[in-house]
């Protein structure tokens, strides 16, 4: 597995056998807006996170491989089939969509049963049990959805999803309105599902919910597909990335010629808004900043670090 | 055929998605009303078939409560999940499309006739019953006005639903432009319009007073049955192509 950045064909995860996911330059339009453009992976068994901004197309992409969307150009295919027009392939899909809503009038219970039932199950009652069982709602399936918490209502979607034990996973922000606990419940749920020969694949935009469910990522930016492989490296280049701070203090000149010497910084700049540094290393130029002021008796004012969203994180990806 | 046993379940899901609202309120209060009507008109001793066909089954039963009911539920099977999303639901199962449009149509269905025919049927019955054996017929020709033009309606704007979020604000513009002004003014345009089907099919029974259709019955069936067919094939189609948007992302 090797990380790759704008890539031609990526195996974002390597498949033992024939991919579960298979995309060929995919690509969907809207008139003149290309949400999705010319992506092209394979995904196997494991747990792979979809990362990118909002606007990225990761929607648009779940909802290609979930069937509710065909390709403007390219081929979708999911455990060898084109899932659109194909509904017999949703017995091998499990798809949380993005979308909170769920029939509020039924119970939790009521709901992921109503799942089973249209998957044609013989046993609805006790797959709908356990499906509950495995997201933690048993104590509240008798309720009525509509009095459920937004991270309940996350947790019921799921047990519907899977009720029917899919092969292929598809979840849409599935940590939306989690707390920190529900998260971990389903970061274990999703491994285990993975550690079961599953193929799933989830969105994001928050890269610290990835990095603890993924170790496999795909980054969309703008459509494209940025980067994709192991999320250490890709992480790597994300950290170790140029990055842009902005310091003012009681006498920016000095301070400058201090920084000049430091090895983390390889540029400063003299702006009437304070120094603009430019280091490779931000979490090590954090750490020297303190004492490089101190020993050039210089007053910290302010420091900004001007590119610290992952929309820049994802535009240098693209860049590179 | 087994995918069929899975709409009961569906359809108890849009039972509750259309009966879960406040406009079913109002729309019972709306069908009480002929009824309300009819005892009047029985305490008043006015058992007469053509003054209560005029004045109640043509102003209120058959003008308003039959097409408003049924293109109510019929736009509102789909109309909700779909705004919604909850539809993604429905449709992420290897269950075929036709029998989605089979089991929202028939929910549909069930509601506006149980609500029409339960309204024309009790009205009958209070003043019309109480004339002779023509009134018997009547009422029987009023419940049968009712199944045909509900299923006619739900059809039609079921399908519609599926193309449009419109489809309530489209079928009471026809309701009250094509059928309740043009419809009657024209009388060529009888063969586009469900009010007609409606009354058209109920003259195989007795034919009302306050029918004006120049259809035949055997016309009015045929092209009643047409309709439903057409709409629902067409529904099906549809959601064979539905697309979910990309949304924000």
């Amino acid at each position: 597995m090797t990380t790759q950045l704008a890539p031609e064909t990526v195996p974002a995860t390597q498949p033992a056998s024939a991919p579960a996911i298979e995309l060929l330059h995919a690509a969907r339009w809207y008139g003149n807006v290309v949400a999705v453009n010319d992506i092209s992976f394979s995904l196997g068994a494991g747990v792979t996170g979809l990362l990118g901004p909002n606007g990225a197309g990761k929607t648009t992409l779940l909802h290609m491989l979930a069937g509710f969307l065909a390709p403007s150009a390219g081929t979708v295919k999911v455990l060898g089939q084109s899932p659109h027009r194909n509904p017999s392939v949703y017995r091998q899909i499990g798809l949380v969509p993005e979308r909170e809503a769920v029939y509020p009038f039924l119970t939790g219970r009521d709901y992921v049963k109503f799942n089973a039932r249209l998957q044609g199950m013989r046993d609805p009652d006790g797959a709908a049990r356990a499906a509950i069982a495995r997201v933690g709602l048993e104590d509240a399936m008798d309720r009525a959805i509509g009095t459920y918490s937004k991270g309940m209502r996350q947790r019921v979607k799921v047990a519907g999803s899977l009720v029917h034990d899919p092969q292929v996973l598809l979840l849409d922000e599935p940590f939306n309105g989690m707390d920190p606990r529900q998260r971990i419940a389903m970061m274990d749920l999703l491994g285990d599902l993975a550690g079961a020969g599953r193929t799933i694949l989830f969105s994001s935009h928050i890269l610290e919910e990835v990095e603890q469910v993924g170790t496999e990522i795909l980054v969309m930016v703008a459509g494209r597909l940025a980067a994709s492989g192991d999320f250490r490296a890709i992480r790597a280049l994300m950290t170790d990335r140029p990055h842009t701070v902005t310091v003012r203090s009681s006498d920016d000149r000095r301070l400058a010629t201090t920084l000049m010497a430091d090895p983390t910084v390889f540029a400063v700049e003299l702006t009437p808004n304070g120094l603009s540094v430019q280091t490779a290393q931000l979490g090590a130029f954090r750490r020297i900043l303190a004492g490089s002021s101190r020993s050039a008796g210089v007053r910290l004012l302010e420091v900004l670090s001007a590119d610290e969203s992952l929309e820049s994180v994802f535009d240098y990806l693209v860049g590179r | 055929m087994g995918s069929i046993a899975v709409i009961p379940e569906i359809a108890r899901v849009t039972f509750r998605q259309l009966l879960g609202r406040r406009r079913t309120l109002l729309l019972i209060l709306l069908a009480a009303l002929p009824v309300l009507l009819a005892v009047a008109f029985r305490v008043a001793g006015q058992t007469d078939i053509e003054r209560f066909s005029h004045r109640v089954f043509d102003t209120i039963t058959v003008t308003i409560l039959l097409p408003l009911v049924a293109i109510l539920f019929g736009s509102g099977a789909f109309g909700a999940e779909i705004d919604d999303g909850t539809i993604v639901y429905l449709l992420a199962k290897p269950v075929p499309r036709w029998v989605v449009i089979l089991a929202k149509a028939l929910s549909a269905m069930v509601l506006a006739v149980a609500l029409t025919a339960a309204s024309a049927g009790l009205s009958g019955l209070i003043d019309l019953v109480p004339a002779g054996s023509d009134g018997v017929l009547a009422t029987e020709a009023q419940i049968l006005a009712m199944v045909v033009g509900s299923v006619c309606y739900v059809s039609l704007f079921l399908a519609l639903s599926l193309f449009t979020r419109r489809a309530l604000v489209i079928g009471i513009g026809y309701m009250l432009v094509w059928e309740g002004a043009l419809s009657v003014l024209l009388p060529g345009i009888a063969n586009l319009s469900i009010r007609q089907y409606a009354m058209g099919a109920a003259s195989a029974i007795y034919k009302l007073p306050a029918d004006t259709t120049r259809l035949s019955s055997d016309t009015a069936f045929l092209l009643a049955g047409v309709l439903v067919v057409a709409a629902l094939v067409i529904a099906t189609w549809r959601l064979m192509r539905f697309e979910l948007p990309g949304g924000t992302d």
